[in-house]
């Protein structure tokens, strides 16, 4: 069983062709301008969200947060007054129920990715669901990660993975360390080791103002991915300020002309490589 | 004589519109064509429509001329011989494009239009080529103003189809209506490619082309909105039956089935072929049409067309659930289609010569009067669920149909860099039983109404009451007001 956030079944953004995103709960690093800190933690069951829900689709059962999405409007405010970065809207789910999602729609799908949080945190579901995946259908498998995970967890995954997208928030380590909280010494090994085996498909980095925008931030990680291999895709992300909880909550959005000029300098040294 | 002074000093008419306009006003001036009361009550109540096709028909409604003959023998009528260049060909179509009758005055099929071209193509440049299929289409947007006049392509990958679509893109112009026919041995480059031109522009139609093979063989075409009927044929009329309406008329769902849908439809049937009497009988259209006369249509490839719409909210009456979010709904639409398509087929055609001697059966997508009742057996627009469900209930109910019925599947604009993903869904789409199918970006500049595009730019125009080239332009913004076309779920977010 995993905590699975949400499913998306229809998208174009996550990987090659039409893919099913399979978002999952619960992540390792504390990035400072996560525009989804909600799938941080597990939820605690404060009843804080059930509190503030005027629809009564949150409540009370066997002492645990339950959540009735038949009468939930969306408006999230579950989601905002969690002080936990959790979310009651997340569900518990088998390796065959996502998989049966991806069976009986994969006449329309290319593949399937997961992403979450982070999804190698729940690492051995992965195996599971990707392995049922690989035996019964054509659908390709990929993952969305920030790579902060074992070497030995990333090696088992590698066997039923067809291709890696590694979010890289900073190749600078103090950088990288005032962004996320966490060194980038294991993910940048880790990447590099994806990329020696032919499953780099895509590196995204998120421009943040005044932690990794600078000229030679971006065009530092444009070179190192323009030698890294031939065949990595990189895509430069603005900070977009939806979402985000803490200390970043009230910075704009990052600047177009900034980013544009970042963006042709990226281009002038990965060319096709560098994602619109 | 005040229909008259309407017309002559409406503002919002141009003089081609006016002229239309005023001949539809003499046809009525005739009674209807022969029906009995049950009938024409059934047409007075907005329960049976026959979408302004006039008292006394004088031509089919839609014609597919077999453009390939005109090329092989010429026509004496228009003393065109046999085109022997890219020139002469281009020319001897744009020629008889303003021959061929239809409903609306324009010709609602141009051909298979890269087949037609693409012997001619070694006689000119490569430049010369292109430039002439610019000065094609733009002569076909400027002199057919019209968007229901339809061009085919494919399935066959050819330099004149890859050309049309890319000066398409780049033109950006509602007419022609294109559609692009996709077989199991269309090349996926040249699908992609018309995939990449259809999230701009909202056109190429993607046509099923081996399912529609199996139900009209090899020689069919695409024409107007998107209603696939015989080449060297068509259709004499389209009577649709607003089926929420019918519905209203119902004790329960077996009333509607054994009671309400048998009488309506008989009475449907009955309309239909009382007007393919007239055209053929009183207006000896096959006696006076050069068409006829030179072998281009012959009356063994016509049928009528009888349409349904409405079947949401049909479904919504009988039931008080909604088809796409609960299986039973889409249970119960599916065999009031079947029902009636099994009504439709008892019934004997008059003429349809064409389709065995039986009518067509269409899912007829609307007009802009229509308000609140959603198109052939669509689901309500806004509430599409989530769209590989919506995909395959409308593949169950698509089967149904042998005179066209399509679905509008609009993505994000995040499709526009993953078109291997799109194709995979249309792949998808017609294993599932899909015949015809549009997809379009919600920024698009161009708008599928219901199977015929409007720009918005025009439609801006119109509001502020210019006269404009195009009819359908004024179609189109009193859909968007009536059927709010621009509320269509947005997919791949």
């Amino acid at each position: 069983m995993a905590y699975i956030n949400k499913i998306i079944l229809n998208t174009f953004i996550d990987g090659p062709g039409s893919r099913m995103a399979v978002f999952m709960q619960g992540c390792n690093l504390r990035c400072l301008y996560c525009h989804n800190p909600e799938t941080w933690n597990l939820c605690t069951n404060c009843g804080e969200c059930v509190k503030a829900c005027k629809k009564g689709a949150l409540y009370f059962k066997d002492g645990r947060v339950k959540y009735n999405k038949d009468l939930c409007v969306k408006c999230d405010v579950c989601i905002k007054v969690c002080h936990n970065n959790s979310t009651p809207k997340y569900t518990d789910m088998s390796a065959q129920d996502i998989f049966k999602t991806a069976y009986d729609n994969r006449d329309f799908l290319d593949g399937i990715t997961l992403s979450g949080g982070e999804c190698t945190l729940q690492y051995e579901f992965i195996l599971e669901l990707f392995k049922l995946i690989k035996e019964n259908t054509k659908l390709t498998t990929f993952i969305d990660t920030n790579g902060y995970m074992e070497f030995d967890v990333l090696k088992k995954l590698i066997d039923v993975t067809d291709g890696f997208m590694f979010d890289l928030k900073a190749l600078n380590r103090e950088n990288h360390i005032k962004l996320t909280g966490y060194d980038n010494e294991k993910i940048i090994k880790n990447l590099e080791y994806v990329s020696k085996m032919g499953l780099l498909y895509e590196v995204r980095t998120v421009l943040v103002e005044g932690y990794n925008d600078s000229v030679e931030e971006i065009e530092k990680i444009s070179k190192y991915i323009f030698n890294l291999n031939d065949y990595t895709k990189f895509k430069l992300i603005p900070f977009r300020p939806l979402g985000v909880k803490g200390k970043l909550s009230n910075m704009k959005q990052f600047d177009e002309e900034k980013f544009e000029y970042l963006y042709d300098n990226s281009k002038r040294i990965l060319q096709s490589r560098l994602k619109e | 004589m005040n229909g008259v002074i309407e017309i002559l000093s409406n503002t919002k008419l141009d003089y081609k519109q006016k002229r239309a306009a005023l001949s539809s006003l003499t046809e009525n001036s005739l009674p209807y064509v022969d029906i009995s009361d049950k009938a024409r009550k059934y047409m007075e109540d907005g329960i049976i429509c026959n979408l302004n096709e006039g008292n006394a028909p004088y031509r089919p409604r839609y014609i597919l001329p077999d453009y390939k003959k005109y090329f092989e023998n010429g026509s004496e009528y228009l003393n065109i011989k046999k085109p022997s260049d890219m020139y002469e060909a281009v020319n001897a179509l744009l020629i008889i494009y303003n021959y061929v009758p239809s409903i609306t005055g324009y010709p609602v099929y141009l051909g298979n239009v890269d087949e037609l071209l693409e012997p001619y193509c070694d006689t000119v440049s490569e430049k010369e080529l292109e430039n002439l299929l610019k000065m094609f289409l733009v002569n076909i947007d400027r002199n057919l103003p019209d968007a229901f006049v339809h061009m085919n392509i494919g399935p066959r990958d050819t330099r004149v189809g890859r050309l049309i679509l890319k000066l398409e893109e780049n033109l950006k112009d509602a007419v022609p209506n294109l559609s692009l026919k996709c077989s199991k041995d269309t090349p996926d480059d040249f699908i992609k490619l018309a995939i990449k031109t259809s999230l701009e522009i909202g056109k190429p139609y993607f046509i099923n082309h081996d399912e529609l093979v199996k139900v009209l063989g090899e020689n069919y075409g695409i024409a107007s909105c998107y209603n696939a009927l015989k080449i060297g044929g068509g259709s004499f009329t389209l009577v649709r039956v607003n089926l929420k309406e019918a519905a209203k008329l119902s004790k329960d769902y077996n009333d509607f089935i054994e009671r309400v849908l048998p009488d309506v439809i008989g009475c449907q049937c009955e309309i239909i072929n009382e007007r393919a009497r007239f055209i053929v009988e009183t207006a000896k259209f096959f006696g006076t049409s050069f068409l006829s006369r030179e072998g281009l249509i012959d009356i063994s490839n016509f049928t009528s067309m009888a349409g349904i719409f409405g079947l949401y909210e049909c479904v919504e009456i009988l039931s008080g659930m909604k088809m796409g979010a609960d299986e039973s709904a889409d249970e119960m639409a599916e065999n009031i289609t079947k029902r009636a398509y099994e009504l439709v087929k008892e019934k004997e055609g008059l003429y349809c010569y064409g389709y065995g001697g039986k009518i067509g059966f269409h899912a007829q997508s609307g007009i802009d009067s229509d308000i609140d009742v959603s198109a052939g057996v669509r689901i309500k627009t806004g509430c599409e669920p989530e769209i590989f469900n919506q995909i395959r209930l409308e593949g169950k109910l698509q089967k149904y149909f042998d005179t066209g019925v399509s679905d509008i599947y609009i993505f994000d604009r995040t499709a526009k860099s993953n078109i291997d993903g799109v194709l995979t869904i249309i792949k998808g789409a017609f294993k599932s039983g899909i015949r015809e199918m549009t997809i379009n970006t919600s920024d698009s500049q161009l708008i599928r109404i219901t199977g015929y595009l409007v720009k918005r730019c025009d439609i801006e125009k119109y509001e502020k009451g210019e006269p404009l080239r195009e009819g359908t332009v004024a179609l189109g913004a009193d859909s968007i007001k009536n059927c709010r076309i621009l509320d269509r779920k947005v997919r791949g977010i």
